[in-house]
């Protein structure tokens, strides 16, 4: 996905793009302080192991929400999809809308309610409890290595980006970060976590809305943007998400709407947002079902308005930039590459004091992307593995300690990945698979296992496997012959974000069509054993004491309609 | 100190849980709200960058629309909202 990610000859550049001055340097170690202060005020307050691993279940709708989108809007996310917006232009805003939108406020409404009544600590604790132990296992184990790894993917991708736009040193940008998250994350568990994703939020907000907003004066407003563009680049489509979907060769990705709908909508943004537990724990800690409902839904919202200051960046950058950026390999010397964009554009318009907000807001993303993969990672681990396989009758207070370690322990293994990495670049690209390998076939698992009673852990569990098994084969016979892209992907030119797209439907068809067959063979739990965990043997509350304007459905369908005007006016 | 948190179930066994889905032996802690935390530091960011914008009017920074003085009015905006999450958050406040 991300280009600064693969060439670590980057960090044999010197200098950065930008210089900090004082006043910039003084926001930076602001922030550093700031994060630090609230780790060691939390402290107190995180005593117990609901407190470390749950944030004590007392988060407002409003905190545990934009936690949830925070959680998702890294550094990485902003850097690689700005470039992504430069090089396939608006079609990238579908990862933002169509590939998340839905899925979100599926969470919510649908979703939400059985996390949330079956009082699971994470989703492979759900699994525990509808499936039985071999299929939590499996989820577990597998979420436990590749949130590590990415952890380390992130500290990797900041260090790197952080010597390229500043010229900060890789290894001090490693062990500042690292230190700093692993003390604040083990001191106050997932409350640290969750307050410094909110402020983050607002960081992010306010260090990079100045781009688009001073962006839309240079260029004259939107029309005189795709007027740039068309006048810079004549006879290519930049500005329209649907329209040049229709045929593979109409648009730089070599993607159809099918994909785009069914691949990224309907799956892999479904597994992500639904049963990826980074972000699904941010949404369990809160204080009540009706908060747990809405925090995905106001999530959405913010969601929604997010390619405002990630894609539409990139497209400026196409408008109002005197030089073409290229890809990554193609760069020469004195050439910058697509997802150098969002560098450029803040370098462009902000001077002292605006440019240090800016690379805050970046810091923050990166440091909030690693505490987010470690809070999940030491709760995972903890409750998942730990207490089931290796000491089961411990105390709380054993626990809360575990969880300390584990945060720790798992930040050292993420330095050592970062570290690997350096050596071996595409390293980052087989995790990032890997990553994607079990998010679309998790979520045939926990849809049916949530939505059919019928269904049995033997089913969950070889569906499961089988469909994980199935992506990594697609991916694997890819890499060793890429002319077999055509087998699931239809296209020879499909490019990775296309592929993904494929194999995720692929692999959870894969994956509901064993588990149907397998769970026709075994014999299904009572009815009385999934009270609480499956549609039809569950009392869900009523929300009818509630006024209209109350009640999530309400905000979930407003929502949707913004979404749907949204695909209509950019169509 | 229990040993597993509170509605945690480590066996699928069945019961009454739809009207369980508040605690009632949660126990609620009194913590500054994330908010004042946010107020303080869009507050320290404004003061910084307002005045980092009021010295661009002597020396002019090497950036696109330099003209506008962003910082300026940025800063201000910072300002005012994290003022407002300060007084509105700030601890003891019923």
């Amino acid at each position: 996905m991300n280009n600064w990610l693969l060439t670590p000859a980057l960090l044999a550049a010197s200098g950065g793009m930008v210089s900090l001055r004082g006043v910039d340097i003084a926001i930076v170690t602001i922030y550093f302080v700031m994060v630090l202060g609230i780790g060691f005020y939390l402290k107190k307050y995180t005593t117990s192991g609901e407190d470390f691993f749950l944030a004590g279940r007392e988060m407002t709708a409003w905190v545990a929400g934009l936690s949830f989108v925070s959680a998702n809007l890294g550094a990485l996310e902003l850097l690689g999809w700005a470039g992504n917006a430069y090089q396939y232009g608006i079609l990238a805003a579908h990862w933002y809308w169509v590939g998340a939108i839905p899925a979100m406020l599926f969470l919510g409404i649908v979703m939400m309610p059985f996390y949330y009544i079956s009082k699971t600590h994470s989703v492979p604790g759900y699994l525990q409890l509808r499936f039985g132990r071999p299929t939590s296992a499996l989820s577990a184990v597998t979420f436990a290595v590749m949130t590590i790894l990415m952890s380390g993917v992130n500290m990797y991708a900041m260090a790197v980006v952080m010597q390229v736009v500043v010229g900060w040193d890789f290894n001090f940008s490693i062990w500042v970060s690292s230190l700093t998250v692993g003390v604040y994350v083990a001191l106050g568990g997932l409350f640290s976590a969750i307050f410094n994703e909110v402020l983050q939020f607002f960081l992010i907000w306010f260090g990079a809305l100045l781009i688009p907003v001073l962006g839309l004066v240079e260029a004259g407003g939107w029309s005189g943007v795709v007027a740039r563009i068309h006048q810079n680049f004549p006879d290519q489509e930049f500005t329209h998400m649907w329209r040049p979907m229709e045929n593979f060769a109409d648009n730089p990705m070599g993607v159809h709407w099918v994909a785009i709908v069914f691949g990224l909508g309907a799956v892999l943004s479904m597994g992500y947002w639904t049963t990826d537990f980074l972000v699904v724990q941010r949404v369990i800690a809160a204080k009540n079902i009706r908060s747990a409902k809405m925090a995905p839904v106001i999530g959405a919202f913010f969601k929604m308005a997010v390619p405002f200051i990630v894609i539409f960046p990139g497209l400026l950058g196409r408008a109002v930039l005197p030089f073409h950026l290229v890809a990554q390999s193609a760069a020469t010397a004195g050439q910058h590459s697509y997802d150098e964009v969002l560098p450029l554009m803040l370098a462009r318009y902000c001077g002292p004091g605006l440019l240090g907000l800016g690379i805050t807001a970046l810091i923050a993303g990166f440091m909030s992307g690693m505490a987010g993969n470690v809070s999940a990672f030491a709760t995972v681990w903890t409750y998942d593995l730990y207490r089931p396989f290796i000491k089961k009758d411990a105390s709380d207070a054993h626990y809360v300690s575990m969880g300390r370690w584990c945060t720790i322990i798992g930040l050292v293994i993420s330095i050592g990945a970062a570290y690997i990495v350096t050596r071996f670049g595409s390293l980052m690209d087989y995790v990032q698979a890997l990553f994607s390998f079990f998010i679309a076939p998790l979520f045939g698992t926990v849809l049916l296992g949530m939505l059919w009673k019928r269904m049995t852990g033997a089913g969950a569990f070889w569906g499961l496997l089988a469909g994980t098994v199935s992506s990594i084969a697609m991916f694997t016979m890819v890499e060793l012959d890429p002319s077999k892209v055509t087998l699931f992907a239809f296209y020879p030119q499909a490019k990775p974000l296309a592929q993904d797209m494929w194999r995720a439907l692929w692999s959870w068809i894969i994956c509901v069509a064993v588990t149907v067959v397998v769970t026709a063979l075994t014999k299904p739990r009572t009815d009385a054993e999934l009270t609480g965990l499956v549609y039809g043997a569950t009392e869900l509350p009523s929300e009818g004491e509630f006024p209209i304007v109350k009640r999530p459905i309400f905000w979930a369908g407003l929502c949707f309609a913004v979404f749907l005007i949204l695909q209509w006016i950019f169509w | 100190m229990e040993s597993q948190p509170k509605g945690d179930r480590s066996g699928g066994g069945g019961r009454k849980v739809a009207a369980a889905v508040v605690d009632p032996g949660h126990r609620e802690h009194h913590i500054i709200p994330v908010w004042f935390f946010i107020g303080v530091q869009l507050l320290i960011y404004g003061v910084l960058i307002f005045a980092s914008g009021l010295l661009e009017f002597s020396h002019p920074p090497d950036t696109v629309l330099a003209n506008l003085h962003a910082p300026v009015w940025w800063g201000a905006l910072l300002i005012v909202i994290g003022g407002i999450y300060v007084y509105l958050f700030r601890p003891g406040r019923k």
